[in-house]
């Protein structure tokens, strides 16, 4: 691949010395003069009617400001995700929540609000609501909750009982026909448990409202522009009057906070106007745990058939994903489960069949993946089960049956590139795949093995969602370079890679450029950090507008030279001619050029406007675990993730990510998951209840980047944020198997569930 | 409601303020436990008295064959204490073990004692070893055994409003003797042990001379598995004779089912395992010493 000056090149995050030094500001650090502080009242019941709510003796607390019930607040139904600001019609977005209700649907569901002179005085003021409580049947499992004695959570479902909007068909070939022509078919069902973000900073909202009515929240959402697209809705302004902007930095989201940051802005917002006074709303961590999304849990079935051969010739995928109490993006979740499932391996006859259905547990929503690692533990899962039930090495089969670049498949763009089977042959180097097979000497308390996982992802939403961006590139007058993109800095490194990607489009050096994101008012209209796509497609739209930029640049410098513009070359911030030699005087530097227009009336302002093509990172993961047949407890020694990113445009990013994935994804394999008890409170409502990897638990990640050509993204890079992830708990769960012989089709594999398979095994 | 925090520089100082403020007041060391409980008001005081500035109480000492540990010894000092590595490695393990760095470096042990959780990691390995607890109040001066320091589920008999504990003390192990610590847990930092066990023993040629294993949670707080004990006491070392006395050690435990940290069925399996472990890890140290 062609070398760059700037992209391809590990450059220091510009974020990395204010956040290594505590001076970046986050939500939760921001503070307004006169500023109240909120707290929110939530439900102690699964699922209940408000029969009576009275606030007056919150209300005559010393130091309280205001109170927001639902009584007082808009009655507009919206969806706190973005789901209902990028739902591509004729589908329509499901909007079932209000800003409060007189139903509660899950243990932690919103009451009431209430702002205050001290967090202290606001939390006594909550004790003093009085609320009467009809108790209502709740239901916390999906299967049942489709079951016709099970309550109605939400009206208006028309798919069926508690089925949240469109349930998704993928159509393929005929997959009856090719389940009946094939050899061997391997029908599996798996369970999949709830996990959640814990990104570090909670969910957080400063809501100011001017006294012309003018609303402005500084927010810990990862869509700036959607946000404030629900925000107008919700209290019926124009969405020119309403700002949301990060106050720069975001504490991780993870795909929590796609759209609103559950509900800290809204509730901000409406105490704010009660009050008259700016309003912060800070979720402690049990109430970020129980009152913002998780990841879905459900079931995935797969049927895959196979001839003798080892060609694959049919599968058929369900999905059924618990919703939880709202709906979220239970209506995308599903979908993406699905063409995601159907996407990794070249079968010509294909079905998927999902959807999402509520029960009285805390909503599920956007996480990392979104429906994709649920498809892929189950699908790796059974390939490695058909591997051995034909007598095939499981990466050979795989590698014999993965897609290739330029293979026809269900989604709706084409497959443009594939470094999957690179992936797999360095991955398998990194992990002595050889070894497999020969690592336990019998009787061994401890057992060894090795297990392999792959998959795909996408590197925006398009055309899933409405998805398409803007950036301003404005050349100051000293040639330095103002960028304008309105996603934000999650910690994935966009604050740094989009001014690399301008630097290099543009030919200016990376010190001369300056970005400005994550706010609503001095950036055009992004749709923000999801879907791996910030790079990927806010970054198309930087190289749009820089090659915008440039093309002012050389043609006001061609008349500045006396030499056709497309002779001239940017590079390194100077204008020269094409070949020229040393000697020749036919050269200037921006900072002069731009000087030269501005005394001339004259400012170079670029504009890129794009609707981003699509492209499939790959990926495959080798895992290396012990198992301790004493305890039951099972240890990632080694965990290879060799990745196709397309290019690079900050590899220590790229592998920093990774990782983290990784990390992840060991978790969801092994250890981490909400359970509740019966009645519908959450277990694991605190992180030292919730097993997320620490650091001293984080075993060897080797991060292998392949960089498979595909011309589609800005300079060649394509997703890479949720994909560390996707086939993780799918390699570690066949690693298992291949050391114990035991086939998890739930997880996490904790020592328990070990324990016991070892002792019925036995 | 609290209103005022105080520093005194002694131990007298710590008792007369005590006895002045008649159960208003409450030791503060570490504070990595108490400083939860205040704010979630399942402690209240009108006073605290910080003993982390007393010099007396920071000090690892060996004085004629006896370890103290003062009550203001951080659970880091003790897990890095070459003395306590050498002579009481079952307590340098356990004090490494408990909740993560940061909550090592503030709390302390004889705060994880007093505090009294049932599987308090530092107070098994403090009954394996065989400690007590020096305790003064105005009321006078005693030494408890640690293992008696237990009133219930979360309850210490330490008054903290009326009574300080100054030190927790055992004998260096000598050259024949051995001790470890083992933990079952669900990661490697911030999770309570679904169990954890230590032991202590002492050879003499080839037999055991005698063996102290603790384990829990199986109890209100660290319980004794006499019964193992008393099968290896005077018996030749041997893998089988270890397990047996594993065996036997899991009829004296009584472990509850936690939706969080695993059924009773679960840690009753595997509790036999653990207590081998920690036999042969602290067996292997007593050699050691004799080579």
């Amino acid at each position: 691949m062609k070398a760059y000056n700037v992209v391809g090149h590990s450059v220091r995050r510009l974020d990395a010395l204010e956040k290594a030094t505590g001076t970046g500001t986050f939500a939760s650090d921001y503070s307004l003069p006169g500023m109240l502080y909120a707290k929110v009242l939530r439900s102690p019941h699964a699922h209940a009617k408000i029969i009576s709510i009275d606030t007056s003796q919150a209300e005559k607390l010393p130091g309280v400001k205001a109170v927001a019930t639902y009584k007082n607040t808009p009655r507009v139904k919206f969806n706190t995700s973005a789901t209902m600001t990028f739902t591509v019609p004729a589908m329509e977005p499901v909007l079932d929540q209000y800003l409060f209700d007189n139903v509660v649907r899950y243990v932690g569901d919103e009451v009431a609000a209430v702002a205050a002179t001290s967090e202290k005085i606001a939390a006594a003021a909550l004790e003093l609501i009085k609320v009467e409580y009809e108790l209502l049947p709740a239901v916390f499992d999906p299967l049942k909750a489709m079951e016709a004695d099970a309550p109605v959570i939400h009206d208006g479902c028309k798919e069926g009982k508690n089925i949240p909007g469109d349930i998704v068909k993928i159509p393929y070939g005929d997959v009856e026909k090719g389940l009946a022509e094939s050899d061997v078919v391997i029908d599996e069902t798996f369970k999949l448990p709830v996990q959640k973000q814990v990104q570090m900073e909670t969910q957080a909202a400063v809501a100011r409202v001017s006294n012309d009515g003018k609303i402005t929240v500084w927010s810990s959402t990862q869509t700036p522009h959607p946000s404030r697209m629900i925000l107008a809705h919700v209290f019926s302004v124009p969405i020119s009057k309403v700002r949301v902007l990060n106050p720069p930095y975001v504490g991780g989201g993870f795909g929590v906070r796609i759209g609103l940051s559950a509900k800290a802005e809204p509730i901000a917002v409406a105490l704010a106007m009660k009050a008259k006074k700016p309003v912060k709303l800070v979720y402690d961590r049990k109430e970020d745990f129980i009152a913002s999304d998780t990841r879905h849990a459900g079931y995935v079935s797969v049927k895959l058939g196979a001839k003798k051969d080892g060609t694959f010739h049919a599968m058929d995928l369900k999905g059924i994903l618990n919703a939880g109490a709202y709906c979220s993006f239970s209506c995308e979740t599903p979908g993406v489960l699905g063409a995601m499932g159907l996407a990794v391996y070249r079968i010509p006859n294909q079905h998927y069949y999902g959807h999402s259905v509520y029960t009285n547990t805390t909503p599920a929503g956007a996480m990392r993946g979104f429906g994709n690692p649920q498809a892929m533990f189950a699908i790796e899962s059974a390939v490695d089960m058909m591997a051995e039930k034909l007598g095939f090495d499981p990466l050979q089969l795989r590698l014999k049956n993965i897609m290739q670049a330029g293979d026809p498949w269900c989604l709706p763009y084409p497959c443009s590139s594939s470094g999957l089977a690179e992936c797999m042959e360095k991955g398998a180097a990194s992990i002595g795949w050889e070894r497999r097979g020969s690592l336990n000497r019998p009787g061994a308390k401890i057992l060894r093995g090795i297990g392999v996982g792959v998959g795909t992802h996408v590197s925006n939403a398009w055309p899933f969602c409405v998805d398409y961006d803007n950036a301003y590139i404005t050349v100051q007058q000293d040639g330095s370079v103002l960028l304008a993109s309105g996603v934000p800095d999650i910690g994935t490194g966009t604050s740094t890679t989009l001014p690399q990607l301008a630097a290099e489009a543009l030919g200016v050096n990376f010190d001369q450029v300056s970005l400005t994101f994550g706010d609503t008012e001095t950036t055009p209209f992004d749709i923000g950090s999801h879907a791996s796509r910030t790079l990927y497609a806010a970054g198309t739209a930087v190289v749009a507008a820089a090659n915008d930029a440039r093309k002012q640049i050389l043609a006001y410098a061609g008349e500045y030279l006396e030499v056709a513009p497309e002779k001239l070359e940017l590079n390194d911030s100077i204008i020269y001619v094409t070949g020229q030699d040393e000697c020749d005087a036919r050269k200037v530097h921006l900072k002069d050029l731009a000087y030269h227009a501005h005394l001339r009336n004259k400012q170079f302002i670029g504009v890129g406007r794009i609707v981003p093509e699509n492209a499939p990172p790959w990926h495959a993961h080798f895992a290396e675990v012990e198992v301790n047949t004493d305890t039951g407890q099972v240890k990632v020694a080694k965990l290879t993730a060799a990745h196709d990113v397309g290019r690079a445009v900050n590899p220590v990013i790229v592998e920093g990510q990774i990782e983290g994935g990784v990390l992840q994804g060991i978790g969801y394999a092994l250890s981490e998951e909400i359970k509740y008890n019966e009645k519908g409170k959450q277990l694991n409502d605190s992180i030292h209840k919730y097993m997320l990897l620490t650091a001293e638990d984080v075993p060897e990640v080797d991060a292998i980047i392949v960089e498979a050509n595909d011309r589609s993204g800005p300079f060649g890079a394509k997703g890479v944020g949720e994909t560390g992830l996707v086939p993780t708990a799918g390699a570690i769960a066949n690693a298992v198997y291949n050391a114990t012989g035991i086939r998890f089709k739930e997880i996490p594999i904790t020592e328990e569930k070990m324990y016991r398979a070892l002792h019925e095994k036995a | 409601m609290l209103k005022d925090y105080l520093l005194p520089e002694s131990t007298t100082k710590v008792v007369s303020l005590l006895d002045n403020c008649n159960g208003q007041a409450r030791i503060i060391a570490g504070g990595t436990d108490l400083l939860l409980d205040l704010p979630d008001g399942k402690v209240a005081t009108e006073c605290l008295i910080d003993i982390s500035r007393i010099a007396e109480l920071k000090e690892i000492s060996l004085e004629d064959g006896i370890i103290k540990i003062g009550a203001a010894v951080t659970h880091n000092q003790v897990a890095k204490s070459d003395l306590i590595r050498e002579k009481a490695p079952a307590l340098a393990s356990a004090a490494g073990s408990v909740g993560s760095y940061q909550i090592r470096n503030s709390g302390t042990v004889v705060g994880n004692v007093v505090n009294a959780q049932p599987a308090a990691d530092t107070a098994v390995a403090l009954v394996a070893l065989g400690a007590s607890a020096d305790i003064v109040s105005s009321g006078g001066n005693i030494t408890v055994p640690v293992e008696k320091m237990y009133a219930g589920v979360g309850k210490s008999i330490v008054d903290s409003t009326a009574q300080l504990v100054t030190c927790v003390k055992f004998p260096a192990a000598l050259a024949n003797e051995g001790s470890a610590f083992v933990r079952l847990e669900q990661r490697k930092a911030l999770a309570l042990p679904m169990l954890n066990v230590a032991v202590m023993v002492s050879l003499k040629e080839g037999k055991f001379e005698w063996v102290r294993i603790c384990m829990a949670p199986v109890g209100p707080g660290p319980v004794r598995a006499t019964a193992g004990e008393d099968i290896l006491r005077g018996a030749k070392v041997s893998p089988e004779l270890i397990n047996e006395a594993a065996q036997a050690a899991v009829k004296q435990a009584n472990p509850r089912s936690s939706a969080l940290r695993g059924s009773k069925e679960y840690r009753t399996g595997v509790l036999p395992a653990l207590v081998a472990k920690a036999l042969e890890s602290a067996v292997a140290g007593a050699m050691e010493i004799n080579k």
